[in-house]
C-alpha cells in the first residue's frame, strides 16, 4: 500500500513503561480512585490488549498514556515514561510535539472527532502539514487521496471533499486510522474504536488495523470492553477491573486458562451464540396477531446539487412477515438497514407508503382518533435510549400512571394500587413512587418505561434495540422478566434489534433485513446453525465472540459498505458486496421465497447447497481464523 | 451553484410575498387609524369642497384594496408617492399655503426623499456596527477562550455595565465630554464624516453586550465539543483549532443572532441616535414624518425596513449554510 515510509529497525527495548499509574476524580465528598497502581509495558511492534466492562478505568488509562488527564481528573501517582521521559512530566509544549507525531490516538466516536463544517479531506492535509512541516498542499493532497483508497473508501477523490456528516460510521473510523497512521507514528492508542460501529464493518475495521499495524511495525495499545474483539487483535492482553490489573498474559493463555476470578467471570459473561446450550423458545400459536404485507416507505430528502430536485431515500421496500400470539419474532440488521422505519410503521407512528399492517385483521393504517387510541393500548413501543423517554420532572409513580389517565382506564382511587402492583411486576421498589427519577441507573430508568408500557396489558411490545443500552447482567435480568411475563399473559414480542446473542437467546423467528429488505427469514436454531444467505452468513461470520465459528471469517468477510439507499443498485440489492454473485444477480432482483411451512424463506439466487458448507462448531479447524494470529505469539 | 440557485430563488420569492403583507398592513393601519390625510395635505383652512374634490382626485376615496393596488403598482415602478408635508426643497411646506389649490408635485417624492437620507444612516450603521465588532470580538474571544477567569468575567461585567447605560444619557454624556469639554469632534447635524463618530459609538456601546455574550457562550461551546480536544490529540496545535475550526464553527450562532436580533436593534438604535443627533438619516425622516403625519413617508420606511430585514435574514441563512453543510435550507 502507498502508506508512508518503510519501517526502520528498533531495539527491542520497551517503547512505554507505565508504573504505579493512579488517577482520582475530585469530587464533592474528596477525590475518589479511578486506577490505581497499574502498570503495563508497550513491546514495539507489539499489540497489547486492555479489557475491562464499563466503569473499569479504560478510557482514563488510555487517555493518561497521551498525558490528557483533565479536571476533575488528576494523576496522583505514577509515571509514563516514552523514549527515557516521563509523558505526565513533560511541559506541554513537548508533549504536543508528541502527539499525532509518535504517539497517535483514536478516540471510540469517530463522527464527532472531525470538525463539522470543514470537509474531511482538508482536515487530513492540515493534520499531514501539521506534523510534516514542509509538506507542499499539493504534495498532501495527493497523499491522502492515495491513503484513503489504500483503506479502501470508494470514490477517494469525491470523498476527499465530502463532510463528516456524509460520512458513516466505518468509514469516519477508516479515516481517522488514516489520520493516525500519516504520520507514521511509533505508538498508536486505540480506545473502544469498533463500539460503535456493526459487526460486519467492525471486522473490516480489525482487519484493516492488523494489517497497517505489520506494515508500519507501530505498537497499538487496543481498548476494548469486548473480549472477543480484543481476542482478535492483541498479543498480550490486561484485565483491567474497577481501575486495578488483574491480570497479564499472552491472549490465547488468558483465554484457555485464565488464573484471577474476574478474568473467569468476563470470559463466562461473553455471550455464546453456538456452544451455549440454547433453550428453545415455547412454540407459539397457530393464531396470527401482526400481518405485516408487502410494506414500503420512502422518504424524500432536498438535493443540494441539483435545482428544485428530491432524492429519494427507499428506507424500507416490500416488507412482509407475520407474528403470532405469544411469539418471539427478531428482525436483525446493521444500521441503515430500515429497521427502525419499520418500528416507526409497526408502531403506528408513520403510516407506509404502501401494503399494509393488519393487527388482528385491522388495518392499522386507516385508524384515526379514538379507534387509534384504543389499538396504542394494545401494542406499546420502547426505545433504546432509557433517559430521554422519561420526563425528568414528573415523580416516576405518575410517569407510569399517565397511560391509565390517558385511555381512563382505571378510577382514580385505584391508580397508585395499580400502578404499584406494575412497578413491583417489573421489579421497582414501592419507595420510588413519589420520587423523581434523577438518580436510577439506566436499567431502572429501562424498567420504569416497561412498566409505562404493561400498565395499559399490552397484547404486543415493540422492543426497538430496548436492551441494547444495557450491560450483559441487566439484560439478563430484563429478557428473564419478559419471559415470565409472556408466559403469565400471552404477550408477542418483536425485538429489533443488532445484537445477535441477544436474538439468540430469546428469539423463535428471525428476520434479517438489509437495504430496507428482508433477506431471509427463519427459524432460530435454522438460521444459527445454517444460515442460508449469504448476508446472514457474513453476519455471523463477523460477531466477536470467543467460540469457534461456524462461518469462516475469511470466507464470508464483506468488502465495503451498504450502498446508499437513495443509489440501490438495479438486480440483487446484496450483489455489489457478495462473494457468491454471478450473472444473475445483476439483472434480477431476487424475491423472498417462502419456501418452509412457518412462512420461512430466503431471496437468494443461489441454491443454499452452493454455498461453502458449514463447518460444524465443535470441528474448529476452520473456524478457529481468530486464535490463527495471537495465541500462538511469543 | 445549483444549490445557490435554488436557494436564493425560494427565499426571494418568499421574501417578496412577506413584504408585500406587511406593507398591507401597514397600509391599511394608516387608512383606518383616526384622521383623514386629506386634511393634513391641505390644512385646516381649507373650505370642505376643495377637500373632496382633491380627496377624489388623489384617489384617497377609493376602495383600501383599490388604492393599496394602485400603490403597490406605483412602487413596483419604483415610485413611492410623494409626502403629504414636504415641498420639494425637502423643508416641510405645512398645508395651508396650497389653498388656492393643491398640486402633488410641489410636493417631495418619498423615493427621492429616502434616497437622501438612506447612505447617512447606512454610514453610521456601518461604522456603528463596525466599532461593536471591534470591541465584542476580542473580549468575547478571550471570554470564551478562559471561561471561569478573569477575561470571562471582564466579559461579563463589561457587558453588564454597556447593557445599562441607557443610549440617551451615553449620547448626551459623550456629547459633553468629546464635544463640548474636550473638542475633539463634533457632535449635532452633518458637515462631514466627523460628525458619524460620536453617534455611531453610542450605537456600538448599545450593540455590543449582546455580542460579547453570543461570542463568548459560542466560542466557550464549541472549546467542548468532542473535535477540539481531538484535533489537539491528533497533532494540531491550539491557535490552528481556534482559528481555523472553533471560530469558524462559532460564525453560525453568530451569524443567525446578528439576522434576528442585531437588525432590529440596530434599526431602533438609529431612530433615537439620530433624533439625538439631529444627524439627517432615515431615523431623522422617520420621526419627523410621524410627528407630522406624513403617512407616505412612514408607509415607505416601514415597507423598506421590512424589505431590508428580509433580505439580511436571507443572506444571514446563505452563509450558515455555507459554513455548516448540516443546515437544512
Amino acid at each position: 500500500m502507498a502508506l508512508g515510509s518503510p519501517p526502520v529497525p528498533r531495539p527491542e527495548a520497551p517503547l512505554m513503561e507505565v508504573r504505579g499509574l493512579s488517577v482520582a476524580v475530585q469530587t464533592a465528598s474528596g477525590p475518589r480512585p479511578v486506577l490505581e497502581g497499574v502498570s503495563l509495558t508497550v513491546a514495539p511492534r507489539a499489540v497489547l490488549g486492555i479489557i475491562g466492562e464499563s466503569g473499569s478505568g479504560k478510557t482514563v488509562l488510555s487517555r493518561a498514556l497521551v498525558n490528557w488527564i483533565r479536571p476533575p481528573l488528576a494523576v496522583t501517582a505514577g509515571t509514563v515514561r516514552y523514549g527515557g521521559e516521563d509523558l505526565l512530566a513533560l511541559p506541554e509544549a513537548r508533549m504536543a510535539a508528541l502527539r499525532g507525531r509518535e504517539i497517535a490516538y483514536i478516540g471510540a466516536n469517530p463522527t464527532s472527532a472531525l470538525d463539522p463544517t470543514v470537509p474531511v479531506g482538508h482536515q487530513l492535509v492540515e493534520k499531514l502539514c501539521a506534523v510534516l512541516p514542509g509538506t507542499a498542499r499539493r504534495d498532501a493532497r495527493a497523499r491522502v487521496v492515495a491513503t484513503l483508497d489504500a483503506v479502501r473508501i470508494p470514490s477517494p477523490a469525491k470523498r476527499f471533499e465530502e463532510y463528516p456528516f456524509q460520512f458513516s460510521g466505518g468509514m469516519m473510523q477508516r479515516a481517522l486510522i488514516v489520520d493516525a497512521l500519516v504520520s507514521n507514528p511509533r505508538l498508536l492508542i486505540a480506545d473502544n474504536i469498533t463500539q460503535p460501529l456493526d459487526v460486519t464493518v467492525a471486522a473490516q475495521i480489525l482487519r484493516l488495523l492488523r494489517e497497517l499495524q505489520k506494515e508500519f511495525a507501530t505498537a497499538v495499545v487496543f481498548i476494548s470492553s469486548a473480549l472477543g474483539i480484543v481476542s482478535e487483535i492483541a498479543d498480550d492482553v490486561i484485565v483491567l477491573d474497577r481501575g486495578r490489573v488483574v491480570e497479564e498474559r499472552p491472549t490465547g493463555a488468558l483465554l484457555r486458562s485464565p488464573e484471577h476470578a474476574y478474568t473467569r467471570e468476563l470470559i463466562a459473561k461473553v455471550p455464546r451464540i453456538w456452544s451455549g446450550a440454547a433453550r428453545p423458545p415455547p412454540p407459539a400459536d397457530t393464531d396470527v396477531v401482526l400481518d405485516v404485507r408487502d410494506v414500503e416507505r420512502t422518504y424524500e430528502v432536498r438535493d443540494r446539487s441539483a435545482i428544485f430536485a428530491t432524492r429519494r431515500v427507499r428506507a424500507v421496500r416490500g416488507v412482509s412477515f407475520t407474528v403470532r400470539r405469544g411469539e418471539n419474532f427478531a428482525i436483525i440488521g446493521e444500521s441503515g438497514c430500515g429497521k427502525s422505519t419499520l418500528s416507526r410503521l409497526l408502531s403506528c407512528l408513520e403510516a407506509p407508503d404502501r401494503g399494509q399492517i393488519l393487527f388482528q385483521g385491522t388495518d392499522i393504517a386507516t385508524l384515526g382518533g379514538r379507534d387509534l387510541l384504543a389499538l396504542r393500548r394494545r401494542f406499546q413501543l420502547l426505545l433504546q435510549d432509557p433517559y430521554n423517554a422519561i420526563a425528568a420532572h414528573s415523580a416516576i409513580g405518575a410517569t407510569i400512571a399517565e397511560p391509565l389517565r390517558i385511555h381512563g382506564l382505571v378510577p382514580r382511587r385505584h391508580l397508585r394500587a395499580r400502578v404499584a402492583e406494575v412497578m413491583a411486576e417489573v421489579g421497582l421498589a414501592p419507595a420510588l413512587y413519589d420520587q423523581l427519577p434523577a438518580g436510577l441507573s439506566a436499567g431502572q430508568r429501562q424498567r420504569v418505561n416497561i412498566a409505562r408500557a404493561l400498565v395499559l396489558e399490552p397484547e404486543m411490545l415493540i422492543l426497538d434495540e430496548t436492551l441494547s443500552a444495557l450491560d450483559q447482567v441487566e439484560q439478563a435480568k430484563l429478557l428473564d422478566l419478559f419471559e415470565r411475563l409472556q408466559t403469565r399473559r400471552g404477550i408477542s414480542y418483536v425485538y429489533i434489534s443488532h445484537d445477535l446473542a441477544m436474538v439468540r437467546r430469546v428469539s423463535a423467528r428471525i428476520a434479517v433485513m438489509y437495504l430496507g429488505r428482508i433477506v431471509e427469514l427463519s427459524g432460530n436454531h435454522a438460521l444459527f446453525a445454517r444460515a442460508s444467505h449469504p448476508y446472514t452468513r457474513a453476519l455471523l461470520s463477523a460477531v466477536p465472540t470467543v467460540e469457534d465459528k461456524p462461518y469462516p471469517t475469511a470466507t464470508y468477510l464483506l468488502e465495503g459498505e451498504p450502498p446508499d439507499p437513495i443509489d440501490i443498485p438495479p438486480g440483487c440489492s446484496f450483489r455489489t458486496r457478495c462473494p457468491f454473485a454471478f450473472g444473475r444477480c445483476a439483472t434480477d432482483d431476487p424475491a423472498l421465497l417462502a419456501t418452509g411451512p412457518d412462512g420461512v424463506g430466503r431471496a437468494c439466487h443461489r441454491d443454499a447447497d452452493d454455498l461453502p458448507a458449514v463447518v460444524p462448531p465443535a470441528a474448529g479447524q476452520g473456524g478457529g481464523a481468530r486464535q490463527a494470529e495471537g495465541a500462538e505469539a511469543p | 451553484m445549483a444549490f445557490a440557485f435554488e436557494f436564493f430563488l425560494r427565499r426571494l420569492s418568499q421574501g417578496v410575498v412577506i413584504v408585500v403583507l406587511v406593507a398591507f398592513v401597514i397600509f391599511t393601519l394608516l387608512r383606518v387609524v383616526p384622521g383623514d390625510p386629506i386634511r393634513i395635505i391641505l390644512g385646516p383652512m381649507t373650505p370642505a369642497s376643495v377637500l373632496e374634490e382633491t380627496a377624489r382626485a388623489l384617489g384617497l376615496r377609493d376602495p383600501i384594496l383599490v388604492q393599496f393596488g394602485r400603490f403597490m403598482g406605483e412602487v413596483a415602478t419604483g415610485d413611492l408617492g410623494r409626502s403629504f408635508i414636504r415641498g420639494l426643497q425637502g423643508g416641510s411646506a405645512g398645508g395651508s399655503q396650497d389653498v388656492a389649490g393643491y398640486s402633488p408635485e410641489s410636493r417631495a417624492s418619498v423615493a427621492g426623499l429616502i434616497a437622501t437620507a438612506l447612505p447617512y444612516s447606512l454610514q453610521l450603521a456601518g461604522l456603528g456596527v463596525a466599532f461593536a465588532l471591534l470591541v465584542a470580538f476580542p473580549i468575547g474571544i478571550a471570554a470564551g477562550l478562559r471561561a471561569g477567569r478573569w477575561p470571562d468575567r471582564l466579559g461579563l461585567y463589561a457587558s453588564s455595565f454597556f447593557v445599562s447605560l441607557p443610549n440617551i444619557w451615553v449620547a448626551v454624556v459623550l456629547i459633553f465630554l468629546l464635544s463640548a469639554k474636550a473638542g475633539l469632534l463634533p457632535a449635532i447635524g452633518y458637515q462631514g464624516f466627523a460628525y458619524t463618530i460620536i453617534p455611531a459609538m453610542v450605537l456600538a456601546i448599545e450593540l455590543s453586550p449582546v455580542m460579547i455574550r453570543a461570542i463568548s457562550v459560542a466560542v466557550a461551546a464549541n472549546l467542548g465539543e468532542a473535535y477540539y480536544d481531538a484535533g489537539i490529540v491528533r497533532g494540531l496545535s491550539r491557535r490552528t483549532m481556534v482559528a481555523r475550526h472553533v471560530l469558524r464553527n462559532a460564525a453560525v450562532p453568530l451569524l443567525n443572532l446578528f439576522g434576528a436580533q442585531m437588525i432590529g436593534m440596530l434599526l431602533g438604535g438609529l431612530f433615537v441616535v439620530e433624533y439625538i443627533f439631529s444627524y439627517p438619516g432615515i431615523g431623522m425622516l422617520t420621526i419627523s414624518a410621524v410627528f407630522q403625519r406624513d403617512f407616505p413617508v412612514i408607509q415607505a420606511v416601514a415597507i423598506l425596513a421590512s424589505g431590508v430585514l428580509v433580505a439580511i435574514n436571507m443572506l444571514v441563512d446563505f452563509a450558515s449554510t455555507m459554513i455548516d453543510r448540516r443546515l437544512k435550507f
